[in-house]
């Protein structure tokens, strides 16, 4: 190693240790909380539509894996996951649809991105994202890269902020399409 | 010490011989497939199922059963396994859930979809289908499905795609849980299809033995077991059971008849007397057969052991019927006319066996033939010279049991009768009854073949009870064959469904005929505008739509040569579409038959479709088989009588071919009586009794003309033969394997009713 690159090596080291730290204290936080709930509003902004679509509900966790997103408008649709399953139910159709994430490598860490931050589980996110965090634990900020080409091909990215140990803001930037889903805590 | 030493070149004989076996055994080629078994085939009909039998593609599926955890871990195993297998490059499909198609076949079969998907119907692409189609698709973009929504509902959003896909997993009746398939119980299934042919035993084995260590790989909770079925297992489970059949006979006779001959002759010297010609009968046999068919069949080897019974007659006829006095290649050459004679006609009785049309029986009748001529030659010229002059001491019989027998031709009118009258009972009950299932000729044991029935019912691999097969000159003729039968079944109402080829590869004719059915560019771009009229959807979103349709309409139709990149719709297709040394056959699977009869009149219409109803062709194939073994039965038997009566001038040639006919007779009356059905095995061991008895008759009757002690000693020797084969026989009877078993009892009840006929028949004694 060059001495230059030496140099470099140990002035990057603080802010990165810095930030490691907030990290860390973020996870902690979320992962103490068990149980939460809260509302969503969801747009989704879709190239082939004229205007973006908007649907409600409500999102509740429960650790260590159990998410459930229960859209209440423009209709009725559950979507569970627990452990390695995914629902999807549209009672108003009498339809359901399981998915096994073991056999569906392209949509869980879609999954994973969402319910790891909520377990406060940074290995996990690590395992399918390359992790950028910025801010501290009052107000903070994750860009979640797949590390997976073909997911990569989908979406470029989600954008997850938060304060302390909520969850406000999920932004999924898709190559086609942008969907913006934000919680408001309950209780 | 002495003693021993004057058995001292028996011994070394016995010795070498030993030693010969396990040369001989690694020089020859051991089978146990049952298509060696049945016979060849004389119709189209017949012909088309043996080659399903030998080569179906149900020939090289295995079906693997996890079972004994919950269900989260019969999956994690399956999973692990699937991978595991797929890896192996053993296996053409390896299928243990719905099934994952790769990018690259998506891609071919997207392209290709209007052309392959039923759902492409012309009224698919008017104004109000698309409204349709365009708010179903809002919907599920507003959905949480949206991202996988998204992946096809632009370009395809009338769903020929999901369409076809749908159209293929249709006939899938299997539950998925844990994305894998889980049948009751829960027993997590597997389909795996091996590259290498169902005949090729060693492939086979290697396979089941492949998935046996993946599911060890994969590393199983405790209490988990893997079931397994498949040819592989078959063939592995057919040779066990034969081996088990086989050690266990060949242990427990050994030591009833070891236990037996050293009563009756004092000396275990009396063992290697009868190991000697019975070890080169067998080697005789087994480098024939070998010579002959190239490899053995394992039944062959199992019934060699068999010839335990029948060989050792001839050193015992050899050694009791020494005139005190007399030195022993004296008595050889005396009683050489009547071996020679009685040895003669039993390979003639063979005979018929090797003309059989079954492959495994022609090898018995070989292996039988070859056995005991080198086991006669070997008692004639070599016995005398290994033993000593005098030969062994024989204890004589009991006083009484002799008395008896030797009174018995006293008995001669009240027995004819007897048997004149089962006869007329026979033939009243309507003869032998014959057995019509080629389950009774396989060498599974039952319990493998129960699970694979069970297994198959459970993967939904259907009951195929009938099959319909047609060929063409080409793969494109065969799919439009396929189809327009498919259309006329249907529409006769007979079957509730029919799976053929062109369900997943439609012939050319149709992809055109549906391509052509596709609105232009310009008229599409219109319809879609004014369906479009009032959603959110912009101008363009529908482009991808459009233009895959003008793509679609420039696509020359998908065929055969060009699923290289398809394997899901290769391994969907293959088993109903192959080419074979004139042309293509193309196979229709009716499913939920109503009424067989109408399904046979609405097949009769169509011209070059074969119907072939499995169970009634099996039945006339075994009908066959036995039709075979009875005429040259009827050849072998007037071989026989010619031998006889050259032998013993007509009279006496009569009254041995009585003795035969009488102890056949009582053999399937006996049989009839306690339910047994007839196979072909029965039949042929039919054939060997007849050979066994005939010993009897011959030298319980040698001419008549010998004095009573003569005739005792002769008795005695007879008796000691029949006990020998008895005590053999007899645990053949209880063996599991059919022709075993088969054989088994018939000899058994024949042998007895042989002796006693034999007797009863004999010339009366020359002294009151």
């Amino acid at each position: 190693m060059t001495r230059r690159a030496m140099l470099i090596t140990l002035l990057a080291l603080p802010s990165t240790a810095i930030a490691q730290d907030a990290l860390a204290q973020v996870m902690a936080a979320l992962a103490a909380i068990r149980e939460s709930q809260a509302r969503f509003v969801e747009e989704k902004d879709l190239p082939e539509l004229d205007r973006p679509l908007t649907s409600r509900g409500t999102l509740s966790w429960r650790a260590p894996d159990r998410l459930e997103k229960h859209t209440s408008e423009p209709f009725e649709e559950r979507l569970l996951v627990e452990g390695d399953r995914l629902l999807l139910e549209r009672p108003d159709r009498g339809a359901s649809q399981t998915v096994m994430l073991d056999t569906a490598a392209d949509i869980r860490p879609l999954v994973e991105a969402i319910r790891a931050t909520l377990a406060g589980d940074a290995a996990t996110l690590r395992q399918y994202f390359q992790l950028d965090f910025s801010g501290d634990l009052a107000r903070w900020r994750m860009v979640l890269t797949p590390l997976s080409a073909r997911v990569l091909a989908a979406v470029q990215r989600i954008v997850i902020e938060g304060e302390a140990a909520s969850v406000l803001v999920v932004e999924t930037q898709g190559r086609e399409g942008r969907s913006r889903l934000m919680a408001t805590p309950l209780r | 010490m002495n003693r021993l030493l004057r058995f001292l070149p028996l011994l070394v004989a016995l010795a070498v011989l030993t030693a010969a076996f396990p040369m001989v055994l690694r020089h020859i080629t051991l089978r146990s497939d049952i298509s060696d078994f049945l016979p060849e085939a004389r119709s189209r009909e017949a012909a088309f199922l043996l080659h399903e039998l030998r080569q179906g593609a149900a020939t090289r599926l295995l079906i693997a059963g996890i079972e004994g955890g919950p269900t989260a871990d019969l999956a994690r195993v399956s999973r692990a396994m699937a991978a595991t297998l797929g890896d192996s490059g053993q296996f053409a499909i390896v299928a243990n859930g719905a099934p994952r198609i790769d990018d690259v076949e998506v891609a071919l079969l997207f392209a290709h979809r209007y052309a392959l998907s039923p759902v492409a119907s012309p009224d698919a692409f008017t104004e109000t289908a698309l409204r349709e189609a365009f708010e179903a698709l809002l919907d599920g973009l507003r959905s949480s499905a949206e991202p996988l929504l998204r992946r096809f509902g632009f370009a395809d959003p009338t769903g020929a795609f999901i369409g076809l896909l749908r159209s293929w997993s249709g006939e899938t009746r299997v539950a998925t849980e844990q994305g894998v398939w889980m049948a009751e119980g829960p027993r997590a299934l597997i389909l795996a299809q091996t590259r290498a042919a169902g005949l090729d035993t060693e492939a086979q084995r290697g396979a089941a033995d492949a998935i046996r260590a993946a599911f060890a790989a994969a590393d199983p909770p405790p209490g988990v077991r893997l079931l397994l079925s498949g040819p592989g297992v078959f063939a592995s489970e057919a040779a066990a059971a034969v081996r088990a059949d086989v050690k266990l006979v060949s242990t427990l006779s050994f030591l009833l008849v070891a236990s037996f001959l050293f009563w009756r002759y004092r000396s275990p010297m009396m063992l290697a007397v009868v190991a000697v010609p019975l070890a080169l009968g067998t080697l005789a046999g087994l480098v024939a057969v070998d010579w002959v068919f190239g490899h053995v069949h394992g039944a062959a080897l199992g019934f060699g052991m068999t010839m335990l019974g029948v060989c050792d007659d001839y050193p015992i006829l050899l050694v009791t019927n020494r005139a005190p006095n007399e030195a022993l290649r004296d008595t050889a050459r005396r009683i050489w006319p009547t071996l020679r004679l009685a040895v003669a006609a039993a390979v003639a009785g063979l005979m018929p066996m090797l003309a059989s049309g079954f492959p495994g029986l022609a090898q018995l009748g070989l292996f039988a033939a070859a056995g005991l001529a080198g086991a006669a030659l070997s008692t004639r010229f070599l016995l005398p010279l290994l033993l000593p002059p005098e030969g062994l001491p024989v204890r004589a019989l009991p006083e009484r049991a002799a008395h008896v027998l030797l009174r018995l031709p006293e008995l001669r009118i009240p027995v004819l009768a007897a048997l004149a009258l089962v006869a007329v009972a026979l033939a009243f009950a309507g003869g032998p009854r014959l057995a019509r299932d080629i389950a009774d000729l396989s060498p599974v044991p039952e319990a493998v073949r129960a699970l694979d029935g069970v297994l198959r019912h459970q993967a939904g691999a259907p009951d195929v009870r009938v099959v319909l097969s047609v060929t063409a000159a080409d793969a494109e003729a065969a799919l439009r064959a396929s189809e327009s039968a498919a259309a006329v079944l249907l529409r006769s109402g007979t079957i509730a469904g029919l799976d053929h080829p062109a369900r997943y590869l439609p012939s050319a004719e149709t992809q055109r005929a549906r391509v052509s059915f596709l609105p232009d560019a310009a008229t599409l771009a219109a319809q879609v505008d004014a369906a479009r009229a009032g959603l959110p959807f912009r101008a363009t979103a529908f482009t991808p739509f459009v233009d895959g349709m003008a793509e679609a309409r420039r696509l020359p139709p998908l065929t055969i040569a060009d699923l290289a990149e398809a394997p899901l719709l290769t391994a969907r297709l293959s088993p109903l579409l192959r080419q074979e040394a004139d042309g293509w056959r193309a196979i229709l699977l009716p499913e939920g038959i109503r009424d067989i009869a109408a399904l046979r009149a609405a097949a009769a219409t169509i011209s070059g479709l074969l119907l072939v109803d499995v169970k009634a062709e099996t039945g006339v194939l075994l009908d066959q088989g036995i039709a075979t073994a009875l005429r040259w039965g009827a050849v072998g038997g007037v071989l026989v009588l010619l031998l006889l009566g050259a032998g013993r001038g007509l009279a006496g040639g009569l009254r041995i071919a009585l003795v035969l006919a009488g102890a056949l007779l009582l053999t399937f009356a006996t049989l009839h009586a306690i339910g047994e059905e007839i196979t072909i095995f029965h039949l042929t061991a039919a054939l060997l009794l007849a050979g066994v008895g005939l010993d009897y008759a011959l030298f319980i009757a040698r001419t008549g003309q010998e004095d009573t002690e003569d005739a005792a000693r002769a008795l005695g020797a007879v008796i000691t033969c029949m006990v020998t084969t008895l005590l053999t026989f007899g645990l053949l009877a209880l063996c599991r394997t059919p022709v075993l078993h088969a054989t088994g009892l018939t000899v058994c009840i024949g042998v007895a009713s042989a002796f006693l006929l034999a007797c009863t028949l004999a010339p009366r004694p020359a002294s009151p």
